[in-house]
């Protein structure tokens, strides 16, 4: 496994809990969307030709406000501003394009930058004015003058009314023309050129509401086949769905379930079991689902059992009760990919987050803390000590701070760059350098 | 015994839980209320099916049911006469559970999941479901209404639907005849366990303190004979009944007015907090039927027995667990 990381540590204090962070398909940016429905992008600095052994780090590129709250009248219903995802579009122009979700409304924006202004108008002057014809003697072409940078935000789609229950994944196709949208029920299909239709390819609502026993909690395209996504459930089980097979995707290809291991039975097993979130890995061949103890990645190839499982905070195990109380239990955790697939990263409790090497089989335990870390520190591996007796600077099970919870974590796609949310700080990680 | 205590707590949370995501901004999750819903289900399977004496009274129709297993140390006072009487009938069936009461004794201490329900029922849920698929408002303040009248003069909670258990509070109150503890608030969680009740610590302390499997319900029963008619009798609970909306006959007498009696008020609380749930406004044939459950639960519950499924209910169990966990 790659050495600790070496802080460099970018704090942004937001006035929301952050709720999604995302790199860009480049990794030059990175999103961050809150509870109260801001959009954050932070850019990276060039490498300086001066400073060639010091990395880029992030600043922030630009604010907009994506979503704010509603009210549905009909229904009286809040409706929350909090951006639940945001995904890139591939860059194929200039500007850059992502989309961010709140519980009902997917917006599709345009980040880009204007760094130039037309001068010379004949019929304004400079402050915008209209001139009087009359006074115009001469005639002049406008040119392009330098300004200062500035980057603007704007909506430039708004797929909306198409969700009755609360939108809790988006995934961009790799054709780059249409994505998906999940919620609790339903998955909808939709072409970012058309805002009013979208064609619904997974509906697992009952006809009787009073059956319903499982819902969906992620949904993601294949990195490559654009036929071709999953979708996991509350109930612990993964679908693998061929839009070529049928228009509405009910049915699915393949079917991932591990039998439930009888001897870990409580009153809590289903919700354990339910997946908080779903990746492919950059080769398309894996899947890592998350649930609230463990990680498990599978191989498209075999659905009966996970290829392998890690777990994440396995200690909390004899705690459910309690979590159940305090709500805990129903945090849901994201997991992510390393560049490469051989390292998954995951978050915990007490500003905890942990990295798992598939083929060292080592494992890593870590804190985003302000106190602990100086800018440019290594990080230290943490640890939490289970019982017996506790070792100096280990942590045991019942100081852990429950309210300190890292869900929503990123890894730059080619390079050893993380970006962690704990609670409103945002912490980027930048692997040692040498 | 311990597991009973444990999914006695836990049906109580969880219960708090859906009440407080009535007031959720956002409208009502749905995943977080179909799993409390979920562990609401193994916790009253565990409760109802972990053998206890003094807690399964009347077996199905009437019939006394036999402690299964007689505790140590525990008062030889068996299950009081008297316990099991039905309530009025009530129309509705809401908690699908299909086990049969014969099995109940055999049954063991593991939560039994959904495994052994047949019917995929999230009960709760899908009558919060149910309730929000169509524009129920009338019905759903209807019922609102009901249940608070029913209760007015009892501590505003948790409301309704805690009919789970609703013997309990009869069988506490009677003895002592006071009003339980103290009030809940609105949306407090019902886990909170309250103090102040001279009923709660009697049980316990006229029993032999060591075996925490004294079941204070004992002491009350002996009250609750022949207490205001249709309350159902503590632990009496469990009779798994067809719902009334899959169309199926009630099974049978007194237990199913019993189950119905109790668990109605859950379905019935869920159905109302269904008109605010998310996205889900219930359609016509589902609100008629609630509707009329509605109505039929009203009468019932305006009679004093009724009243168990609210406040008393939870004030008499948290003071219970309380006297148990003490000692």
């Amino acid at each position: 496994m790659k050495t600790p990381m070496e802080i460099k540590m970018f704090q942004e204090t937001t006035a929301d809990i952050i709720s999604t962070v995302e790199f860009n398909h480049t990794g030059e940016l990175l999103a961050t969307g809150d509870k109260g429905g801001r959009v954050v992008i932070f850019q990276r600095e060039q490498e300086s030709k001066n400073q060639v052994h010091r990395r880029g780090e992030y600043n922030v590129y630009s604010t907009f406000q994506s979503h704010e709250p509603e009210f549905d009248y009909l229904k009286s219903l809040e409706i929350e501003e909090k951006i639940n995802k945001i995904r890139w579009l591939p860059q194929q122009n200039a500007a850059y394009f992502l989309l961010s979700t709140n519980d009902k409304t997917v917006k599709l924006w345009k980040v880009s930058e204007r760094d130039k202004r037309p001068e010379g108008y004949n019929l304004k002057d400079e402050e915008g004015r209209l001139r009087d014809p009359a006074t115009i003697t001469t005639l002049r072409v406008p040119v392009l003058r330098p300004m200062d940078l500035m980057v603007e935000a704007t909506p430039r789609r708004v797929f909306a009314n198409a969700h009755t229950y609360h939108i809790n994944s988006i995934s961009v196709n790799s054709d780059y023309e249409t994505y998906m949208s999940a919620d609790d029920l339903r998955i909808n299909l939709w072409n970012f050129e058309i805002t009013n239709q979208s064609f619904n390819i997974v509906d697992i609502k009952p006809a009787n509401m009073e059956e319903l026993t499982e819902v969906i909690t992620a949904a993601e395209f294949h990195p490559h086949h654009c036929n071709t996504f999953v979708y996991s459930s509350s109930k612990g089980t993964i679908r693998l769905c061929d839009m070529r097979a049928s228009a509405l995707c009910d049915r699915h290809t393949k079917f991932f379930e591990e039998p439930e291991d009888p001897s870990n039975r409580s009153f809590f097993s289903e919700i354990i079991s339910s997946i908080s979130d779903v990746k492919f890995s950059h080769s398309g061949r894996y899947i890592m689902t998350r649930d609230y103890l463990t990680v498990k990645v599978w191989d498209l190839n075999m659905e009966n059992r996970p290829i392998e499982t890690y777990q994440v905070h396995d200690y909390l195990r004899s705690k459910l009760c309690s979590l159940y109380e305090n709500d805990c239990i129903f945090d849901k955790f994201e997991c992510v990919w390393n560049g490469s697939d051989s390292v998954i990263m995951t978050g915990s409790y007490n500003n905890f987050f942990r990295m798992f090497d598939r083929n060292t089989k080592r494992d890593v335990t870590l804190e985003a803390s302000r106190e602990n870390s100086k800018p440019r520190a290594i990080l230290k591996p943490r640890k939490v000590c289970v019982g017996g007796k506790r070792r100096k600077d280990e942590i045991s099970v019942d100081s852990l701070d429950f309210s300190k919870k890292i869900l929503h974590t990123a890894w730059h796609p080619s390079e050893n760059i993380i970006a962690v949310a704990a609670t409103n700080n945002l912490y980027i990680f930048q692997d040692k350098v040498n | 015994m311990e597991f009973k205590l444990e999914a006695h707590r836990i049906v109580s949370i969880s219960l708090g839980k859906i009440y407080n995501s009535r007031v959720q901004r956002g409208g009502i999750k749905l995943h977080k209320n179909l799993l409390v819903s979920l562990v609401l289900r193994s916790a009253r399977q565990v409760y109802l099916s972990d053998p206890c004496p003094g807690l399964y009274l009347a077996g199905p129709a009437g019939i006394p049911a036999p402690p299964p297993q007689q505790q140590p140390g525990e008062p030889a006072a068996g299950p009081p006469a008297g316990w099991g009487e039905p309530p009025p009938p009530v129309a509705r069936a809401s908690w699908p559970e299909t086990e049969p009461q014969p099995e109940r004794p055999s049954v063991s201490h593991a939560p039994r999941v959904g495994d052994e329900v047949p019917v995929t029922t999230v009960t709760g849920v899908g009558d919060v479901l149910q309730g929000g698929e169509a524009d129920a408002t009338e019905a759903a303040w209807s019922r609102v209404e009901r249940p608070r009248q029913a209760a007015a003069g009892e501590a505003e909670g948790p409301a309704g639907g805690w009919g789970v258990f609703p013997e309990g509070s009869l069988a506490a109150r009677r003895p002592c005849g006071c009003p339980l503890g103290g009030e809940d608030p609105p949306g407090t969680p019902a886990a909170t366990p309250r103090t102040a009740c001279c009923c709660a610590p009697r049980p316990a302390e006229d029993e032999p303190p060591a075996p925490p499997a004294v079941c204070p319900r004992k002491r009350g029963a002996a009250g609750v004979g022949g207490g205001p008619a249709g309350c159902p009798a503590p632990g009496s609970t469990p009779l798994k009944k067809p719902r009334r909306n899959l169309e199926q006959p009630p099974s049978g007498g007194e237990d199913d007015d019993a189950e119905e009696m109790e668990t109605g008020n859950v379905a019935n609380l869920i159905s109302i907090f269904g008109s605010s749930f998310s996205g889900l406004l219930r359609k016509s044939p589902g609100g008629g039927r609630e509707e009329e459950e509605g109505e039929e639960s009203g009468p019932e519950a305006a009679e004093p027995g009724q009243i168990c499924c609210d406040k008393p209910v939870l004030r008499d169990m948290n003071p219970w667990s309380t006297a148990i966990v003490a000692f």
